[in-house]
């Protein structure tokens, strides 16, 4: 008896536990397939807009580097033509408006183009780095400091663009007559290389605040214990700097440097508008942007080739300074 | 210990004297330094606000008063004129007032369609497992972090493909992309949201839309709001995207760059084009004043993240 009815308690108890977990797993398949309706049905547009944008543009850029287009309608697989009309403009183009003889229409976009890596990684960041710091040290007015500096990012860059160089204009900038009133020129926008120094300037001007906000976020989360007993220890602010900060911070750094990086093949709209690509202030990504708003498919194909030859150069050289950079410091948790 | 204490017994009251000097200089460098830098960032946010304080205040002048030189001074007399005028400036038959407003209704839809496809995305991948659910995260990060240059042509032909282009809904249709940050952003929010809210709704016999509307939206409404402040700043002041696909619809963005090539020069309306770049800024400001610490801290999220 004893042992028939444990018997039936085990008998029951599998039979419970095996149907338990079956009208479980009924119930869940039931909803899930209603949790996967649901999610179709939700997710349907932005999968399809990402698909046709992201497949389309990509893909068709690439494709389009390998055609050229006739003037008569005709598309043509062309090979290599538009890269090799690149790297041949780069190397023979005698077009030059710059008065430096080694230099031509493309060389000088390369150049100018590389200056804006340079400036961003060698003079916005060690300056923002710097600045930050001191807006960590209890500076008087630091959060208004930084609402001051942020205001560039969010003010449209057209009217950017205009509050700095009306000041410059030459009939009523009051930039212009201090300038002038110091012997100095105001026409700062007149020619190669000046032209490209004032729109350097104004990327500096223009984008401290955003890198000052990104590295003050960073510095704020270092613990103000690990200053204390720098302090104690006897660490000026040159150690502390040096020893401290820069290294806790790093990894916002690297994020900096590469963004500095990607701004060699991306950035158009500050010398465009500037300038509108007179003096030679054109870069790689505003010959781009230039030759497409010309709407004239003959020149799509150069500038997609454009595009796609200088990534595929500069992109490995990114990751490479990357991997370098994150190797000079271990990653710390604090 | 008593190495320490021997060292400091056998530092002496010379030595003691000349460790307080060294903190007295150090103490006094470090404010010395501090004002230097102090200064610098006086000069630098003057620099920054200058311009603007120079164009608010020539924007309120009598045109003939800063044409006549007085571009310093305070205004005489002040008037709103320079804003009626350039508001009913025309630029290839469109006036700036129409700019404004194709702005203001194209900064308006392009949040929404952003802010609402990003935010339904983001909450069908935090909440629910789903096939393909990685494929999506991973998709959203990829696209952030792989910047591709040289597609532009291809956009456009893309774009007169679907006979989008030269449209606002051309526009619309690139600004409704919702696999970035505003996407990284809302997911993060969503992940921490409990589930039993849900549950409790689901108890009460709400279905999964009434449950996504009527309690997760709510509740989410706050990472929503700084997500929507930070895209309408976007559209706002995108000049790319409506200068590329809407060539005969200006935004005021694209129209001032216009207004600023015809109207300098010797003579020219100089006031007039103050008062356009206050136009262009001011719904910029009353946002940034409104959700100045929101902008800040999604932007360090965003930049960080990207």
């Amino acid at each position: 008896m004893a042992s028939g009815s444990a018997t039936e308690i085990t008998k029951t108890q599998s039979e419970g536990d095996f149907q338990a977990p079956q009208r479980h797993k009924k119930k869940l398949t039931k909803n899930t397939l209603r949790d996967w309706r649901f999610c179709a049905i939700c997710l349907a547009y932005p999968v399809i807009q990402f698909v046709l944008v992201w497949s389309f543009v990509n893909i068709g850029g690439v494709l389009l580097a390998f055609k050229r287009y006739y003037a008569w309608g005709d598309w043509e697989w062309c090979g290599f033509f538009q890269f090799a009309k690149v790297i041949d403009d780069l190397l023979h183009s005698t077009v030059n408006q710059t008065g430096v003889s080694w230099l031509n229409s493309t060389r000088v976009e390369l150049l100018n183009s590389f200056g804006y890596g340079f400036v961003t990684i060698f003079i916005s960041l060690p300056l923002s780095l710097l600045f930050s710091y001191f807006l960590s040290k209890k500076m008087p007015l630091s959060n208004v400091f930084r609402v001051i500096f942020f205001l560039p990012n969010v003010i449209p860059i057209v009217a950017l663009t205009l509050a700095f160089k009306l000041p410059f204009d030459s009939t009523y900038g009051y930039m212009y007559k201090v300038f002038t009133a110091f012997g100095l020129s105001g026409g700062i926008f007149e020619s190669w290389p000046s032209s490209q120094i004032w729109i350097y300037i104004y990327c500096i001007w223009a984008g401290l605040g955003y890198y000052i906000l990104l590295l003050s976020g960073a510095i704020g989360r270092i613990p103000k214990e690990i200053y204390e007993s720098a302090e104690i220890d006897g660490a000026g602010y040159a150690t502390e700097f040096i020893k401290i900060t820069v290294p806790l911070v790093w990894p916002t750094i690297i994020t900096l440097v590469v963004l500095g990086m990607t701004n060699v093949l991306t950035l158009y709209l500050q010398p465009y508008l500037m300038t509108n690509g007179e003096a030679s202030t054109y870069t790689i990504a505003m010959s781009i942007f230039v030759s497409t708003s010309s709407y004239n498919p003959v020149q799509y194909c150069e500038a997609a080739a454009k595009g796609l030859l200088f990534t595929i150069v500069w992109a490995p050289i990114v990751m490479l300074v990357r991997n370098l950079m994150s190797r000079c410091f271990r990653d710390v948790d604090y | 210990m008593i190495s320490i204490f021997t060292k400091k017994a056998g530092a002496g009251p010379q030595q003691d004297l000349s460790g307080k000097r060294k903190k007295r200089v150090q103490f006094s460098m470090y404010y010395v330094i501090k004002y230097i830098v102090f200064a610098i960032f006086v000069i630098y946010a003057v620099s920054l606000l200058m311009p603007f304080l120079w164009m608010l205040f020539n924007s309120v002048k009598p045109k003939g008063e800063f044409l006549s030189g007085n571009i310093f001074g305070l205004p005489s007399e002040l008037t709103f004129g320079n804003y009626i005028n350039i508001l009913r400036y025309e630029i290839q038959g469109e006036t700036v007032y129409e700019m404004f407003f194709t702005s203001v209704v194209l900064t308006l839809l392009g949040t929404f369609v952003n802010v609402f496809f990003s935010t339904i995305t983001a909450y069908c991948v935090a909440k629910y497992k789903f096939p393909g659910r990685k494929i999506v995260m991973g998709v959203a990060i990829f696209t952030m972090i792989i910047p591709i240059v040289g597609t532009l042509p291809a956009q456009v032909q893309m774009m007169e493909m679907f006979n989008l282009s030269d449209s606002m809904i051309g526009v619309l249709f690139l600004y409704s992309g919702c696999f970035g940050f505003n996407f990284i952003l809302m997911h993060s929010s969503f992940e921490s949201i409990s589930w039993s809210y849900a549950e409790a709704a689901q108890l009460d016999g709400a279905n999964r839309a009434q449950i996504l509307f009527r309690i997760m939206l709510p509740i989410a409404a706050g990472p929503i709001i700084a997500v929507a402040v930070l895209q309408a700043i976007n559209v706002w002041n995108d000049y790319s995207t409506p200068f590329l696909f809407m060539p005969s619809q200006k935004t005021l963005a694209v129209g001032l760059q216009r207004l600023q090539n015809q109207l300098s020069g010797q003579g020219g309306d100089y006031p007039g084009i103050f008062a356009a770049v206050i136009v262009a800024v001011l719904p910029i400001f009353i946002l940034y004043a409104c959700f100045q610490k929101k902008i800040m801290e999604n932007t360090v999220a965003g930049g960080l993240k990207g």
